[in-house]
């Protein structure tokens, strides 16, 4: 019955419509060039660290190092979807050594993909010394961001004067990602 | 002056908007399906019944935004720029709305003593199918742009707005001409709903904003749900089209999620040419009870990226503590919370007033006098429509002028206003031939010469068999 219904339904309804309607010329296969190019923008990594961090049991330490996991990147819409990605880095240091920042990128097989690395420069008179690096992703090193399942992240103490309990400055670091997107039918 | 005037027009006709409106067939009391939308409207006839499935169809699609033919006229041009287009010039309260209504069965008859019927008895079963759904414009944007062009602007998640359902309306009306100047009736409804799904509550924001440890702060504050009933059981892993179109017949008669509700509604003659009427329909509800499953997400987050240099500093807090905080977090906002909460919904409440002039007496040829009782030929009046929607009622103006052209073809041409179009005319007529009638009527008359450029398209139509004892 209810096929019936619909059956008398449409047949009606296309009586109707037929009588009294014109159309102009459309084409619905248009939606297949459908074509999105948003951008997104996310804080990544922070670090704020004073200079006495780098004293473990009262002695210097040459490196600070932690690792991030993340299955962003390997995101299935992401590895189809993103074309293009930049991260921004900007360090401000104050403390009288200078650091090399670096930044490994490694697959699931602990596989490293990517590594990029860049310099900051010490503050003699501890004033905010900002400096920044612009990281892109193109290519093959975006098709490394996408095998990336971990990063991490190394903070490297270059020698200089002796850090002590009372030595003044921090070192901070902020971080984004831009991720240009290509969305298609 | 005058740009001020067509702005106050714009504004004025913007909140003017037709849905469900049946202009043409309001107050068209040759048609029985006029008491539908006036429960205490006149009656002519002493009975009759609906051809099944074939007496009452009706469909009214509707678009204050971009129309079909914006984005897909063949015209050469980049569709995206097209698509693009339309993004930006459409606003959140923009909507497509799709109405449609499909009568089972319907009749009706007189009742009371012989020398003085006065009372109607009026009954049937009819399938709606209703939708409304507002422009996401800020969704869009943010899909079409992401954040990064859009620093520190508010994304409102209340831009997702959408309902729809498919009922059945089991009703018995009853109409009574008290005197000869005042008829009322009322109607009693037994919704049963085949299937509903609504997210018209939604609250909260997504904003990206210039942070203080890191470049950014995205502030999440979500609190948005989906509620269905009658979705889960045929769009399951058991559901087979065979089960389910089992299922959809037994809740076409009454064995969904049931509600009642009622319409009334007065027709007052003032004097001999003037008339005034009014009605309230379906104010009532529908609890859904069975097969209701809703999809939840709600919290708040700030987000301004991970730390992942000794996280546990000062706070006594491990690395594996500060990690799984933030799983955590995450997964309170954006993980989708199902449950199957009952719940109730209201049914669109549609007001109708109106007031008629009728004029031009009909002569007899044979005696060139009056006849008695012989009725106006003419009607001219203005109609006011107002329905209840999730975000503002929807209004709708209608002038229009009726016609008896002669015995058994009457005519009814309107002209609305509404948001979509300030041309909206109306055309309705009514036939009878022996006592079979039949009626058809539309409105936009002027965008039929291309439909996809429509804002909006209403169509009627419908066989009765009526039987009068004194046919004018």
């Amino acid at each position: 019955m209810f096929n019936q219904i619909f059956k008398y339904y449409i047949k009606a309804f296309l009586c109707v419509l037929v009588c009294v309607s014109c159309t102009k010329d459309v084409d619905f296969n248009q939606f297949n060039d459908l074509q999105l190019t948003p951008v997104f923008e996310s804080s990544l990594v922070y670090i704020d660290e004073p200079a006495n961090k780098f004293l473990v049991n009262g002695n210097e330490t040459s490196y600070l190092q932690d690792s991030v996991n993340i299955d962003f990147f390997n995101d299935s819409f992401v590895v189809d979807h993103l074309v293009k990605a930049e991260f921004l880095l900007e360090t401000t240091n104050s403390i009288n050594r200078s650091f090399i920042v670096e930044v490994d990128m490694f697959d699931d097989s602990n596989q490293l993909q990517h590594r990029f690395s860049f310099s900051s420069s010490g503050s003699p008179d501890h004033s905010p010394l900002v400096t920044e690096h612009l990281e892109v992703f193109e290519n093959d090193a975006l098709e490394a961001l996408k095998n990336t399942t971990k990063l991490v992240f190394t903070l490297y103490i270059l020698p200089g004067e002796p850090i002590n309990e009372n030595t003044i400055g921090r070192i901070t670091l902020k971080s984004k990602g831009s991720f240009y997107l290509k969305i298609e039918r | 002056m005058i740009k001020k005037h067509i702005f106050i027009i714009i504004i004025l006709v913007s909140c003017f908007a037709l849905s469900q409106n049946k202009q043409i067939l309001y107050g068209f009391s040759d048609i029985p399906q006029a008491l539908l939308l006036n429960p205490g409207g006149k009656v002519t006839n002493d009975w009759y019944f609906g051809i099944p499935l074939l007496s009452h169809i009706h469909v009214n699609v509707g678009t204050t935004g971009s129309t079909v033919y914006d984005v897909f006229a063949n015209d050469g041009r980049d569709f995206n720029l097209k698509l693009q287009n339309a993004i930006y010039s459409m606003k959140s309260n923009d909507f497509l709305s799709i109405n449609e209504q499909l009568e089972v069965f319907s009749g009706g008859f007189k009742i009371g003593p012989s020398y003085e019927k006065d009372k109607y008895i009026s009954f049937g079963l009819y399938q709606e199918f209703d939708f409304i759904g507002y422009f996401p414009k800020d969704y869009a944007i943010l899909a079409y742009e992401g954040n990064q062009s859009n620093i520190n602007r508010v994304f409102k998640a209340s831009d997702f707005n959408a309902k729809a359902e498919l009922i059945s309306v089991f009703h018995v009306g009853y109409n009574k001409k008290v005197n000869k100047n005042f008829t009322f009736g009322v109607r009693g409804k037994i919704y049963s709903s085949i299937m509903n799904a609504n997210s018209t509550n939604n609250k909260g924001y997504f904003i990206t904003v210039d942070g203080t440890n890191n470049f950014y702060d995205h502030i999440f504050n979500l609190d948005l749900e989906l509620r269905t009933s009658g979705l889960t059981s045929l769009t399951g892993d058991n559901a087979n089209s065979e089960t389910a179109l089992k299922d959809i017949k037994k809740r076409l008669f009454l064995g969904g999620n049931l509600g009642l509700g009622f319409d009334v509604g007065f027709t007052y003659q003032l004097n001999k040419q003037w008339m005034v009427d009014a009605s309230l329909q379906d104010v009532g509800f529908i609890r859904h009870t069975k097969d209701v499953e809703n999809y939840k997400v709600e919290g708040n987050y700030v987000f301004e990226g991970v730390n992942p240099l000794f996280p546990e500093t000062g706070t006594g807090q491990t690395a594996e503590d500060y990690w799984n905080e933030i799983k955590t977090q995450f997964e309170d906002v954006f993980v989708v919370d199902t449950t199957y909460t009952k719940y109730t919904t209201w049914r669109p409440e549609k007001l109708n007033v109106s007031v008629n002039y009728t004029f031009g007496e009909k002569t007899s040829q044979e005696c060139n006098c009056l006849i008695p009782d012989g009725g106006y030929q003419n009607a001219i009046g203005l109609q006011l429509f107002a329905v209840n929607r999730p975000r503002q009622p929807q209004l709708a103006l209608t002038a229009y002028y009726y016609r008896r052209i002669f015995k058994g073809l009457q005519a009814k041409a309107t002209y609305t206003l509404d948001s979509y179009t300030l041309s909206n005319i109306g055309l309705g007529v009514s036939a009878n031939i022996g006592n079979l009638n039949f009626y058809v009527m539309a409105d936009n008359f002027l965008e039929y010469q291309n439909v996809y450029n429509a804002q909006s398209v209403s169509l009627q139509l419908g066989f009765n068999y009526i039987f009068k004892k004194h046919e004018d």
